[in-house]
């Protein structure tokens, strides 16, 4: 039917990725509710958040006499992201495999991982050079988010295995009693599971790479992921990166340093902006009218995906997404900016409410720099609407369409199927 | 290639990656212009649509995962979130009751 709808067939390489990605996402966007409750609480009452900021207890980015019920409601800062999250994480991963009986074994089962670090007092890597001690308590532990990526849905599927092994060789009446112990057992094996193999493991990986990226940091060669980045985005990897890579290792780092650039990277609503801007002036003339709502959508509303569609239909634009991203991370990482939590959905608003105060002006610079360069390189790349003008209008969405569709086809290897 | 008869429609599926976004925003959209017509319109994660759809729309790069998940409900790809022909064109044959192929 026609070159609007290009036949997708298959499960191709990029399919199986989504999918993987969307496990990992699917786990974290049901609970982005919690994140943005302690975002809120944390850019309000921390010692240096709005409150105190506003009325004059921050002095040079110090915290001075800081009032005293600010302190008391930032008390539940450290225990949302660092106990409330990862338990929620487990839950929804176990849920998503074996409903409510899997999400609770996926709870227990993350509790495991949580503590490995208490338990077997692992010393975290130390990013700027003062010594680091293990955590004493439940009190000082980060957020074990990777290691509920792996106990949470792992439990819940060995309980699912279970039941269906078991399932009809019960005798009557004894169906509740196997059923809670098996959900206990199981739950209970795994949390100790969690302690001695998974949480060491999650626990080293998330501070090897927070270690790493603290070290892309320092050189300013943190803009380079955006290399990766860019692209994946608009293959509708978004989430799978944000929420499964960013989200994750940018909480760790933000229950160290109070803030994390990793939150800024793929949420930057920046670029997306940039190339919303370029197809607006110089883009088929038959999608111009479409893009100021898209940018509304993308910019203030945060559903990034609005722009993908015009970087597939000119794919060229991938390089100024990638430019526009990377000097925004350079931007943040020259300042050494970041945001206090996820700022999910990525739009401008949501931006806003995470910033430090004292870092705010900094931070729309950096977006606004960044829309600035992918509309310019999107100006350039798309030859300031030049070739619009000879190859004409309303047939060039058409043909961009066909275009991707044979490509789809071909790198399948599969026969354009048309009607 | 599917027949899609616009007036069997009974719960149209928009799909997206995650359930929380885009497809919230065009579901929103789309039950607005079907609001006279007798059709339950949802939004879903890709990886949950619902068996008992009559049509899914989603994104093209989703269509694949989408096809997958409920092989035989008609699943129509579009490009555009905003004024995509393929999903007018889907809302023209629910509001006729004409058939369509898909």
């Amino acid at each position: 039917m026609s070159a609007y709808t290009p036949p997708v067939t298959g499960t191709g390489g990029r399919a199986r990725v989504q999918r993987a990605g969307a496990f990992l996402a699917g786990m974290v966007m049901p609970n982005l509710g919690a994140f943005i409750a302690f975002g809120l609480i944390t850019a309000l009452f921390i010692d240096t958040g709005w409150v105190n900021y506003a009325t004059g207890h921050v002095v040079d980015g110090k915290p001075v006499d800081t009032l005293t019920w600010t302190t008391q409601i930032a008390t539940v800062v450290g225990p949302l992201i660092n106990i409330l999250v990862p338990i929620l994480i487990g839950y929804t991963g176990g849920k998503n495999v074996y409903e409510t009986r899997g999400a609770v074994v996926g709870a227990v089962a993350t509790i495991g991982v949580m503590l490995a670090p208490v338990a077997l007092q692992l010393t975290p890597i130390s990013l700027n050079g003062e010594e680091t001690t293990a955590p004493a308590s439940i009190a000082e532990i980060g957020p074990a988010i990777l290691g509920a990526f792996v106990v949470g849905p792992l439990a819940a599927w060995l309980l699912k295995k279970w039941d269906s092994v078991i399932a009809g060789k019960i005798r009557g009446g004894f169906e509740m009693l196997v059923d809670n112990f098996s959900a206990g057992i199981i739950g209970g094996i795994l949390a100790i599971f969690g302690i001695y193999v998974v949480g060491p493991l999650t626990y080293w990986l998330t501070q090897g790479i927070g270690w790493l990226v603290n070290e892309l940091v320092k050189i300013h060669l943190l803009p380079v992921v955006s290399i990766l980045v860019e692209p994946a985005k608009v293959l509708f990897l978004n989430n799978a990166i944000n929420h499964g890579v960013f989200t994750p290792i940018g909480s760790e780092q933000a229950g160290q340093a109070g803030q994390s650039i990793l939150f800024m990277i793929e949420s930057n609503p920046g670029p997306g902006l940039g190339i919303l801007t370029a197809m607006l002036l110089f883009g088929p003339r038959a999608v111009r009218p479409t893009v100021p709502a898209a940018m509304v959508v993308h910019f203030l509303g945060g559903i990034h995906e609005i722009y993908f569609p015009y970087v597939l239909m000119k794919p060229i634009l991938v390089i100024a997404a990638i430019a526009g991203g990377a000097t925004g991370v350079l931007w943040e990482s020259i300042f050494g900016l970041g945001l206090r939590a996820p700022a999910s959905p990525g739009s401008i608003i949501a931006w806003l409410f995470v910033s430090p105060p004292n870092e705010i002006l900094l931070i729309v610079i950096g977006v606004i720099l960044s829309a600035a360069v992918s509309a310019v390189v999107g100006f350039l790349l798309l030859g300031f609407g030049r070739r619009e003008k000879e190859e004409g209008s309303a047939s060039d969405l058409e043909a961009a369409r066909a275009q991707s569709a044979a490509n789809k086809a071909a790198s399948k290897n599969q026969p354009t199927a048309s009607a | 290639m599917a027949t899609l008869d616009g007036s069997s429609v009974k719960k149209l599926i928009v799909a997206c990656d995650a359930g929380m976004g885009s497809s919230v925003m065009l579901a929103s959209t789309l039950k607005k212009q079907l609001k006279g017509n007798d059709v339950i319109v949802e939004h879903s994660p890709v990886a949950t649509i619902p068996q008992d759809a009559d049509v899914v729309v989603t994104q093209a790069s989703l269509a694949d995962r989408a096809r997958g998940v409920v092989p035989n409900v008609p699943v129509v790809p579009f490009n555009l979130f905003l004024g995509d022909p393929a999903v007018t064109r889907v809302v023209k044959a629910i509001q006729s009751g004409d058939s369509i192929e898909v």
